[in-house]
């Protein structure tokens, strides 16, 4: 947990962008939330092409995915529901996208609302990174808390993985 | 911004994920399989490995055992090896579409080189076998069970005409109401009586006696008429009632014929043998395929209503995680051939499959079959032809010819009763159709050179001697209606044979049931009928009774009527020769 929490301090902390740090929130949320599939590999690809936050990226996957074994049958029965319009069913048996298995009820729920939150989410998580960098950071600092703090193991493992 | 070696990444991390599933994948699939059929089957599996290749893509079975669970000593299920071939792009789109299957070394029953390891052993075997004791203690089938059997026509038709006969009580209750009283009509005669006989002074006395009449008459005129139509229904009903009557003897005569057929009277004696000792064993036989219409149950569609129906939408389920879509381009499942060898009596027999799928609609056509054994120690012949699609309906047709089945030994029965089958040659040939779970089924028997162990039971010894003489025994049996419970017809000509040789006594017995069948049933026509001949009695009296009373009024309407006019005349007449003197 600790390990995990310094982790995070360590990407606010870093050099990479909030942008960075904000898609690779949005894409991990993605990646969790589908089944693993030919979806995830591409969702991959982008990550590995463009500078996105590997850390981030693996962590909130991690997260997301377990969300999803809390989640994953309401919003599949919900997606069934939904899914039942003709124009929709004749879209889906495309095979382009029968190949993203996307006529699976999981998966398009999934893709769907993962499509939906990943740019609010990535715009969220960059003011939120901007707002800590500029504002919170340094007033965090001066907080004797953290000065104290700074002494303790936390710290340390921060500073081994530096 | 773009990572430059984010592609290079990317492939190492592809073909790392991509090493580690060929290389764990079978055995991935092993443990999956093991942990599932155990879980299924309640017993040890055993899987000497799996493996999968990727060009093509294709997955291999070795060595699959799996225990039976009654007999943990022996295989169940067991074959050496099983490969099957799966076409890439179907199975990149989620859809399991195998081009070739090949299944060999199948057995069933095999024995295991060590006891296999039993988690369930709860008996599932509801199979019972031929209790031939109990059946040969049925004597003679009892006269009310076939009656309770038959499901008489009659006692249907019965009960109508007693409610007929109550509702015509009633309607001739209410037509009585409709009918004049008596002392009304001796009302209107005693005036009538008075008008005719009394003097008539003047033209305006005959004036308003003549209106007096004709009031009357009009009177007289309605009642008539009132029992003219009641006449009429009164007709009407006796009609019907005679109908009635005329279709319950004709239903009664048909139970006769029915009742005649299922005891097999009519041949003469108590000739289906065949049908008591082999029809519930047949049945029984045909019901196990009622498991194969279970299976395929679920894939079958509802039927659409027609007309002015309303179609109720179904409860959105989670079938298999698929969206229904309008054109799947691939089933399901699809093997699209399949060849099994078999391991089975000494040799080994060849089953190919066409098509095997449950969505024959996306591939327009059906699932086909063929078994050919040939040259076994103990067979010299099997042919086994098939086709079965799962389309508006389930459709099953299945043609087989088995020819030169040795018989093992077999024992029916038990105790005193006892009947050993020592040997024999079978052959067989039939046909077989299944709409659904509604059965059709003609199947030709012959047990050529039997030989049968007597026991210490008189009509079994009887019964082993005569069929000992026989060269062969042929029968023929039919079956249809539903698949759990089909109608089975044995008949064999060997029946009359056996019926005559051995059941000679059984003849005074099948006499006095037949003379008892007769006797009841025709009870229970007179039962029936029982109200009916006092009813059509009092119908016709009231009949009769209202004709006496239409011929009283109308005589009461002429007779009375002219007398009363010509006295009115007579007595003007003197009355105006009085004045002219």
């Amino acid at each position: 947990m600790l390990t995990i929490l310094a982790k995070i301090l360590k990407v606010l902390n870093s050099e990479d962008s909030p942008w960075q740090i904000g898609w690779a929130v949005g894409l991990g949320l993605l990646a969790g939330l589908l089944p693993f599939g030919l979806l995830t590999v591409l969702i991959l690809l982008v990550v590995c092409l463009f500078t996105v936050n590997l850390s981030t990226f693996l962590l909130v996957w991690g997260v997301s995915g377990g969300l999803m074994l809390i989640f994953g049958d309401a919003l599949e029965a919900f997606t069934w529901q939904q899914a039942q319009d003709p124009a929709l069913l004749q879209l889906l048996a495309a095979e382009p996208l029968q190949l993203l298995h996307l006529h699976h009820t999981l998966v398009l729920g999934a893709f769907v609302v993962g499509m939906i939150l990943l740019i609010p989410v990535a715009w969220l998580t960059t003011v939120l990174v901007k707002q800590y960098r500029g504002t919170v950071m340094e007033k965090i600092k001066k907080w004797k808390v953290v000065q104290a703090l700074k002494a303790s193991k936390l710290v340390q493992i921060y500073e081994k993985l530096n | 911004m773009i990572r430059k070696s984010g592609l290079l990444v990317f492939i190492a991390l592809l073909a790392t994920v991509f090493v580690l599933v060929y290389v764990f994948l079978g055995f991935a699939i092993r443990l999956s399989m093991v942990y599932t059929l155990e879980k299924a089957v309640g017993a040890e599996v055993n899987i000497k490995g799996v493996s999968v290749s990727l060009a093509p893509l294709a997955v291999r079975i070795d060595d699959l055992q799996i225990t039976d669970k009654h007999q943990p000593t022996h295989n169940s299920v067991s074959f050496t090896k099983a490969n099957a071939e799966l076409e890439l792009w179907p199975a990149l789109l989620g859809y399991y579409v195998v081009k070739d299957l090949s299944l060999d070394g199948l057995a069933f029953g095999s024995a295991r080189k060590r006891p296999g390891k039993v988690y369930r052993s709860e008996s599932t075997d509801t199979a019972e076998p031929i209790d031939l004791e109990s059946v040969l203690k049925l004597d003679l089938p009892d006269a009310n069970e076939l009656m309770a059997r038959v499901n008489l026509q009659s006692t249907q038709l019965g009960k109508e005409l007693q409610d007929k006969i109550a509702a015509q009580r009633q309607a001739v209750e209410n037509l009585k109401a409709r009918l004049p009283k008596k002392e009304t009509l001796e009302d209107i005669q005693r005036q009538i009586k008075e008008l005719t006989e009394s003097k008539v002074e003047d033209a305006a006395d005959l004036a308003r006696k003549t209106q007096q009449l004709k009031e009357l008459q009009d009177r007289l005129k309605q009642e008539r008429d009132n029992v003219g139509q009641v006449q009429q229904e009164l007709a009407q009903m006796r009609e019907d009632l005679r109908l009635s009557v005329g279709r319950l003897r004709a239903a009664s005569a048909d139970d006769w014929q029915r009742i005649q057929q299922l005891a097999n009277l009519s041949e003469g004696g108590l000739a289906p043998l065949s049908q008591i000792l082999l029809g519930d064993f047949w049945g029984s036989k045909i019901a196990q395929l009622e498991s194969l219409y279970r299976l395929v149950k679920p894939y079958i569609p509802e039927q659409i209503g027609s007309g002015t129906e309303t179609v109720e939408e179904p409860e959105p389920t989670l079938p298999n995680r698929i969206l229904p879509l309008p054109n799947q381009p691939y089933p399901d499942f699809w093997i699209k051939n399949a060849r099994v060898h078999w391991l089975i009596g000494g040799g080994d027999a060849v089953v190919q499959f066409q098509n095997i799928t449950t969505q024959h609609s996306i591939i327009n056509t059906e699932t086909r079959f063929h078994l050919s054994v040939a040259e076994l120690p103990r067979l010299v012949a099997l042919e086994v032809n098939g086709d079965f699609a799962i389309l508006e309906e389930m459709v099953t047709n299945l043609s087989w010819r088995l020819d030169g089945l040795a018989l093992e030994p077999v024992a029916l029965g038990s105790g005193d009763t006892a009947l050993s089958l020592t040997q024999g040659m079978l052959m067989s040939a039939g046909e077989l159709n299944l709409h659904n779970n509604q059965l059709t089924q003609q199947a030709q028997v012959l047990l050529r050179q039997p030989k049968f162990a007597p026991s210490n039971n008189r009509y079994m010894q009887q019964l082993v001697e005569v069929l000992d003489r026989q060269d062969q025994i042929p029968l023929q049996i039919a079956a249809h209606g539903l698949l759990s419970k089909p109608d089975i017809s044995v008949r064999s000509s060997l029946d009359r044979v056996i019926g005559e040789a051995i059941l000679g006594e059984a003849r005074t017995k099948i006499a006095d049931l037949e003379k008892q069948l007769r006797g009841q049933l025709d009870n229970k026509l007179s039962e029936q009928l029982g109200a009916h001949p006092e009813w059509l009695t009092a119908l016709t009296q009231q009949e009769s009774e209202l004709e006496g009373v239409q011929q009283n009024i109308q005589e009461m309407l002429s007779a009375k009527l002219s007398d009363a006019t010509s006295s009115a005349k007579d007595r003007l007449k003197d009355s105006l020769l009085k004045r002219a003197q």
